[in-house]
Order: structure tokens, then sequence, then C-alpha cells
């Protein structure tokens, strides 16, 4: 926490390295989030943007570099204090579960509300179904509380998802790729949706994305990943066809001049 | 009709009956509570292969002088942690590696079992399970057991339905993940090595998987699910132990069809029902 008058920092991750057995995924990575803001991290396939995501929540372990969330230093093998956990909700790439697992919309988002400490199934029954009934409420999918996680559609799954996120505050959102996988329409609905939330909430939010477009019309800060950090800053530096050029290759800038 | 059951009723008034029928209950249940996260997890060829490994405790065991019951419990855990640790280690496919590893153990259990010359004619007993077998001890680790696995699935069942839905979910909540997937590989690996007396090797692992997978066809609804395979997973056994004293059946097969049965009897309601396809 930082005095008023200053941004408070989210996130800070300095000089932080991750290896892959032998294969050094991300490289001497430094980068703050600022409180409210919104940033972006783009790059190739293969740039290490999710080993970068997944480092910063400790799912993976990291070699060099701190990461502190919210004041709290990760540990290199991925402790985080319990009570930044809470404060930090993560939607993994296309997230894409078994489908065949049997649960309900109302289960998945109570998930979302747990502390996840050793109680018995019935406690706090009553607390969970109001805060699952709110955050289901706000993302318009009140008529899918009972409906069960397999015969959702698409839109469908990344509202429950988002209702995931907010059913408890949270300060931070970290979202691989949320998004993919869903109709252009659909899109911009969610994206119409988890901006109006960011705002209600004052979200922090860290996502990686494919979508340059949206990324110019809605991020704060963009990263532009290639294992190392090749530039970062506001939406139009970072993304200037000599930054793309140095981030993606020439193949890529071609594509974006004649879309 | 009538003599059957008459003579189903004076099977009853035997201890060895009412052992078996309180040790089905107590199997199944433990069974299908821990079945339940097998099968979403895709752990079910893991439990197939723990079975299979019981036999080569078991022929240890017998081969080394010690009491097979005493040996069983230990050398399933210590397997079945070796086993994870293989899986973890190796760039093979999980269910090449788990076949090597059933057909090895089975292997070796039988040519170790060949020089134990009094068990021979034991060895159908220990593949297909054996009621009379069930003594008062193998009840009394059943119910401990049981109680265990209601204690920790009672306790942890949100986070298991994390770690189940998504791992890289479960770790970001802070959830323990490594140490809640070995706490459930060696529930698993004890309760196969219980089992193992009444339903015996080849066969303890539809005791984990079949009674889920029906809960699974009957309910979508996490809550309802773990304890709707726990009671199907106890009835098929009481059924089946039932079924196997009264018509001199091996117990082991006996219970597998019975839960057969219900499994079929879900598919065909599930097949019939107006609802979408599950």
């Amino acid at each position: 926490m930082q005095a008023s008058g200053f941004q408070e920092i989210v996130l800070a991750v300095e000089h932080l390295t991750v290896y892959q057995e032998t294969y050094m995924a991300v490289q001497d990575v430094s980068f703050v989030l600022p409180a409210g803001t919104d940033t972006a991290i783009v790059g190739p396939n293969g740039a290490g943007k999710t080993t970068l995501v997944q480092a910063v929540l400790g799912i993976l372990p990291h070699q060099g570099g701190t990461v502190t969330l919210l004041g709290k230093p990760l540990s290199r093998r991925g402790y985080l204090a319990f009570q930044v956990r809470q404060q930090v909700a993560y939607l993994p790439q296309s997230f894409l579960f078994d489908r065949r697992i049997p649960m309900t919309v109302a289960e998945l988002v109570g998930l979302g509300w747990d502390q996840l400490k050793l109680q018995l199934p019935w406690i706090d029954n009553r607390r969970r179904r109001f805060a699952v009934e709110g955050a289901l409420y706000r993302v318009g999918a009140t008529h899918l509380l009972e409906q069960f996680i397999s015969g959702l559609s698409g839109g469908e799954m990344k509202r429950v998802l988002l209702a995931y996120c907010l059913v408890r505050p949270r300060r931070l959102l970290i979202l691989d790729e949320a998004l993919s996988g869903l109709d252009v329409q659909g899109e911009s609905d969610f994206y119409e949706l988890l901006y109006e939330l960011k705002r209600e909430e004052g979200w922090t939010i860290l996502q990686i994305s494919h979508d340059l477009d949206m990324v110019r019309r809605h991020c704060d800060r963009v990263l532009c990943l290639n294992r190392g950090l090749l530039c970062q800053g506001e939406p139009e530096v970072a993304l200037s066809p000599e930054n793309l050029f140095a981030a993606y290759g020439s193949a890529f800038v071609r594509y974006r001049h004649h879309h | 009709m009538f003599g059957e059951l008459t003579h189903i009723v004076e099977l009853f008034q035997f201890p060895f009956m009412q052992r078996a029928l309180l040790g089905g209950i107590m199997t199944g249940c433990t069974g299908g509570l821990l079945g339940s996260f097998t099968i979403l997890r895709q752990l079910s060829f893991f439990s197939d292969a723990l079975g299979h490994s019981a036999l080569l405790g078991i022929s240890l065991g017998l081969l080394f002088g010690i009491n097979p019951s005493l040996i069983l419990l230990p050398f399933a855990i210590v397997f079945a942690l070796g086993v994870t640790y293989l899986l973890e280690r190796t760039r093979l496919w999980t269910d090449a590696l788990l076949n090597i590893i059933y057909s090895a153990s089975l292997a070796i259990a039988i040519i170790i079992l060949s020089f134990v010359g009094h068990y021979k004619g034991g060895l159908t007993n220990l593949l297909f399970g054996d009621i009379l077998a069930v003594g008062e001890q193998d009840l009394i680790t059943s119910g401990i057991l049981l109680l265990i696995t209601t204690i920790f699935i009672g306790l942890t069942v949100r986070i298991q339905m994390l770690i189940t839905l998504c791992e890289p979910l479960a770790i970001a909540r802070g959830v323990p993940v490594t140490i809640h997937r070995t706490v459930f590989i060696v529930l698993l690996s004890l309760v196969v090595g219980v089992s193992i007396k009444a339903i015996g090797v080849l066969l303890v692992s539809a005791f984990i998987v079949i009674p889920a997978c029906t809960a699974r066809l009957l309910s979508r609804r996490f809550f309802s699910y773990i304890p709707l395979s726990a009671g199907i997973g106890a009835s098929s056994a009481v059924v089946g132990m039932v079924c196997s004293a009264a018509f001199n059946l091996p117990s082991g097969p006996s219970i597998v069809a019975i839960q057969l049965g219900f499994f079929l009897t879900a598919t065909l309601r599930g097949l019939f029902s107006a609802q979408s396809p599950t």
C-alpha cells in the first residue's frame, strides 16, 4: 500500500525469469499494474504469455526476480498469503473444462465465493446462495442459476465465469484469453459488461489478448512480450507498426495493414 | 421360489453373512465416495492398476511368511505413491504406462504364488473374491476407512470440486493441490486394498468406477451425485453379496453383475427420458 496521492500498485513484477525445464520461457520481465488500470499482454504464440501470468499467480514456480501482489511477496515456489489470494480472480485460457462433470451454475459460482478452508459442506449455505444470486443478477444470468454447466452456450459460460469472479470483492482480475471461441457479437456485449463491472468494482485487470483492436479501444497499457518484454506503454505507442514488427515479425504487420 | 427366500433368510443367521453384509455396505459406500471423484479425474485405469498390484503385495507376503493382511495396505500406499511419481516424471502416455504396471505386477505375482505351494487353491479367491474371507478385523478396517473418507470428503468437498474442475484455477486460489492429490491417492489405494478380499483383485476397480458412472447418469448436480454414488455402491454390494450366498456364486462377480444391472437401468432411463442426452 502506498500513501495517498500516489496510485496504489496492485501488482509489481521485477526481473521475473521463468524456466520450463531447461527452456527460458520468460526472461527478465518487469512491469507494474497501478490500481484500476487495464493492461493487455500481446505477443505471438509461444511468446510466454500464459507462462508469465501463471508465474505471477504462483501456478508455475519462478527462478529469478520478484512478484509482489497487493504488497505481499510471492515465494519462488508459488506461496502467497491467503488474504491476497482471495482478492485475485483468474480465468485460465479458453476455460474448457470437462463438460461431463456434473455441476450446476449455482455450484460453480459458489466455488468462487468459498474460502476453500476445511469446513462442513452446509456451513454458510444461505450467505453463499445470496452472494451467488447477486453475482448472477449482475451479469444478467439469473435464469441460469439451476442450469447444468453441460448445457451452457459459450456466451452463457463466459457470463457465469464472470459471476465466479464477481461473487466476492476482488482487486485484480487475470484473464488468459478469456474470450477466445466466442462469436463477435457476444464478444462486444461481454466487453461492455466487463468494463461496466470494472468501473463499479474498481477492478485492476491483466489480460492476455490477440484482439489488438479491442486492446486499442479499452486498455490503458500494453506489454509486448516475446520471452522478454519488447516494449510497454500506452496502446498507441506500444502497438505502433515498429513495435508490432519487433514482436510479431513482418508477416503480422502486413496482415494488420490489409485488414 | 419360496424355498429360495427361506434359504436367504436362513443365511442371514450366519455370522459370516452378517459380516459380509456389513462389510459390503461399508466398502460400497467408501468405493462410491472416492469413485465419484476418481472417474471425473480420469483415474479409473489407475484404480485398476492398484487392484492388480494388490496381488503382488499379497504374494510377497506369502513368500516371506508375513500375514498378507498386514502387508497389503502399506504395500498399496507405497505402490500408489510410486506409480504417481512415475506418471508425473515420465514422458510416456498414462494409459500405456499403467498397462505395463498392472500386467507386470500380475505376472510377477502369479510367478511368486507358484512357489507358495499351499496357496495355489486360493488363487481363484484372490482373483474373484470370497465373502467367507471377510473377518472381524477387516470390518474394523473398513469402518475406520469409511469414517476417514467421509470426514475428508465432507470437509474438503468444495476444494475437491475445484481441483476436479480445473487444477490451475485451484492453485490460483491457494489450494495445496499436490497435498490433496496425494491424500486422495492414498485413500483410494487403501479402499482398493481393503476391498480385495471380498471382490478380488481383478474386479475391485469396478467397485470404484461403475456405481459412480451410474450416479453420473442419474444426476448432474454435484451435491446429489456424490451421496448417490455412495448409496449405489453400498446397495449393489449388499444385493451382490446376498445373491452370491444364495446361489453359491463367487462374490466379486456377483457384485459387479448387480452394479452392471443398476448401470444399464440408469442408461435406459437416460435413453427414454425427454431430457437432453447426458
